[in-house]
């Protein structure tokens, strides 16, 4: 089958079928099982509208348990067994309590994905916000300050993926006698005349260097929503503070920052859990080779190279684990903010 | 310029001019502004350049300048011809792909979120609330814990490494945001208005499809634009679930550069990573308000 005829029939059974299920339940419930006649309509009526709410998140509710009841127990079960053969040929999944998790323990690798997820924890989410409200204080009332927002914005729309392939153009290295077509070798060599280096195998740096590509997509967002949050600023504040003789500097971190420190903090938050599970740069750049791998991509090669699922749920688990108390923290804040 | 009073910046410049402190913050701030332009402009500008040049004229060396020949062979190749894993078949079957994985399940997720979204709010029932916590929590779930038991539920059903079967996870994880859009949006809207609908007869589709749905415009184009961006941008799913036949364009993209073996053409990488990001940035341009919109509804609010 022709793959855009395929997609059609995708989208005709697709939502035909929704509405047809949309529609359909809710004959049910008004014409057969609830009708809005006879001696019992007005009871009825009640009835058909208390159930009809959860006919119509049916759907929802579907996908909810598909997506987080489901993957979470069967993600927990999981870290805990292992694939075992048994002697006829077929496999089972045996207890086996903790011993993924001591295995993984067990495993450098495993220690360096930590660490190196800790380094991406504070350097990315901390220059992200830090360019960004540099980027939104420059821009403000600068003439072109628009235009050089919407380009410092452009990396938002380009996949991890994009992204990576740019970098790692930039950062490509070919042989001392060859010109360099990477910019940063081309002008490395061209300043100090040394041989080109290979950035991405470079110990410990080329983290680093992984690191500068999301924070090359994250601080549009940051410079966004700060830019946002510091028009919001009352302007008395500011001419209070130049009337008292501020310089720019005390005005900016001493009257604006404490003002926004709210949405700082959000953005912040926000970049922490896309950090938390950064994944298509890592892999597509070096595959965590040479010191640079992180969690979400020993999860990956767990599963997919090694081919083994206990410990690939097992570090899934620690990503959870270190993501929920930001995704509790920020489900709570925005309840909160729905509220008031 | 105006109203300068109210630029700080501005108006502690003029007061001290003269003095060679005012010169400082300035220096600073255009070093600041030029080490930015390097920063975010250099890597889109060396990508459209050299996507726009013969090979060799890359590998003699002149990587930053114009093209002294224009040419749009790169991209012709990336499109039709460039090797992508074992086969040399472009980019076009995979861009295929994602259009057919993006189109439905956008469509489904936005009709899905908007009806969540009403029954959310105006039909708000004993519950809603921990309900709605929940789907805020399922949108910010690793997808990591989700790869083995979706790679599970895609083999039962039969569905692993076809395109319907990415529409399925992708709809699935999309109706989370669009619910919480929608849902926002509809919290807003006078519920009185429904409640007087309701009192004149009007049922429960009749109110969605005469009194919310024609006001939904902008929240609809938020969603739509969000969803797009974020599955067509989409990897990890696409790397995970889909077959050789069935990959999305990120998956091919990331093929093509790394399955080239000998000379690495590095115009035709960079017409490639163009293209697959081409269908996000023309949406961004095209509808940037909006983007931004629900990069902050989906952010500030979630």
């Amino acid at each position: 089958m022709h793959p855009a005829f395929a997609g059609l029939v995708t989208i005709v059974i697709g939502v035909g079928g929704c509405l047809a299920y949309f529609w359909l339940s809710n004959q049910f419930l008004d014409k057969v099982l609830f009708p809005a006649r006879g001696p019992n309509a007005g009871r009825n009526i009640n009835r058909a509208n208390q159930i009809r709410p959860w006919l119509f998140l049916f759907p929802a509710l579907f996908a909810l348990s598909l997506y987080l009841a489901y993957p979470v127990i069967e993600t927990i079960r999981l870290s805990l067994t292992e694939r075992v053969t048994q002697s006829d040929g077929s496999t089972i999944y045996q207890f086996v309590g903790l011993a993924n998790y001591a295995q993984m323990a067990d495993d450098p690798k495993f220690w360096e994905a930590m660490f190196n997820n800790m380094m991406w924890l504070i350097v990315v989410p901390a220059l992200s916000t830090a360019f960004g409200l540099l980027a939104a204080q420059l821009t403000d009332r600068i003439k072109w300050g628009n235009i050089a927002k919407s380009l410092i914005f452009m990396p938002m729309a380009i996949s991890f993926v994009g992204a990576a392939v740019i970098w790692k153009l930039i950062y490509d290295a070919r042989p001392p006698d060859a010109s360099q077509i990477g910019v940063v070798n081309a002008i490395y060599v061209g300043l100090t005349g040394n041989d080109p280096v290979q950035l991405l195998t470079v110990p410990f740096w080329n983290n680093f260097f992984l690191m500068i590509v999301l924070v090359w997509i994250q601080t549009g967002f940051a410079m966004v929503i700060l830019s946002a949050a510091l028009r919001g600023i009352p302007e008395e504040t500011i001419e209070a503070a130049i009337v008292d003789g501020a310089n720019p500097f005390q005005i900016f971190f001493k009257i604006k920052m404490p003002q926004i420190m709210g949405t700082i903090v959000v953005v912040w938050t926000t970049i922490t859990l896309v950090v938390l599970k950064v994944f298509d740069i890592v892999f597509a750049m070096t595959n965590g080779q040479w010191g640079t791998q992180v969690l979400a991509n020993y999860m990956y090669n767990q599963l997919f190279v090694t081919r083994d699922w206990g410990v690939g749920s097992a570090s899934a688990m620690i990503i959870m684990l270190l993501v929920t108390p930001i995704l509790i923290w920020n489900v709570r804040n925005a309840r909160a903010e729905m509220r008031g | 310029m105006a109203n300068t009073s109210t630029n700080p910046s501005a108006a502690v410049g003029r007061t001290k001019a003269s003095s060679l402190s005012a010169a400082v913050p300035r220096i600073i701030l255009y070093t600041v502004l030029v080490l930015f332009c390097i920063y975010y402009l250099l890597p889109l500008y060396v990508m459209v350049v050299n996507s726009l040049k013969p090979l060799e004229e890359i590998t003699a060396g002149g990587m930053m300048a114009l093209p002294n020949e224009w040419t749009i062979a790169p991209w012709g190749s990336a499109w039709s011809t460039a090797q992508i894993g074992v086969d040399a078949t472009g980019l076009r079957p995979y861009f295929v792909n994602s259009l057919v994985m993006v189109i439905p399940a956008v469509a489904l997720s936005t009709i899905l979120g908007a009806l969540n979204g009403y029954v959310l709010t105006k039909w708000a029932f004993r519950g809603s609330t921990l309900l709605f916590g929940l789907l805020l929590f399922g949108c910010f779930i690793p997808f990591q814990m989700v790869l083995i038991p979706m790679a599970r539920i895609l083999g039962l059903t039969g569905l692993a490494g076809s395109v319907p079967g990415l529409v399925f996870v992708h709809l699935v994880y999309g109706i989370g945001f669009s619910t919480l859009y929608f849902r926002n949006y509809y919290a807003a809207f006078p519920t009185e208005l429904v409640r007087a609908a309701q009192i004149d007869g009007a049922g429960f589709f009749t109110i969605f499809w005469r009194i919310l749905l024609p006001s939904s415009g902008p929240i609809a184009v938020v969603c739509i634009i969000w969803q797009f961006t974020n599955i067509w941008n989409d990897f990890l799913f696409g790397a995970s679930f889909s077959d050789f036949d069935s990959q999305p364009m990120t998956v091919a993209l990331n093929n093509l550069v790394q399955s080239s073996t000998g000379v690495k053409e590095y115009n035709v990488h960079f017409a490639g990573a163009i293209m697959a990001a081409l269908p996000t940035l023309l949406v961004y341009i095209v509808a940037g308000r909006y983007f931004v919109r629900g990069l902050m509804a989906g952010s500030v609010k979630g």
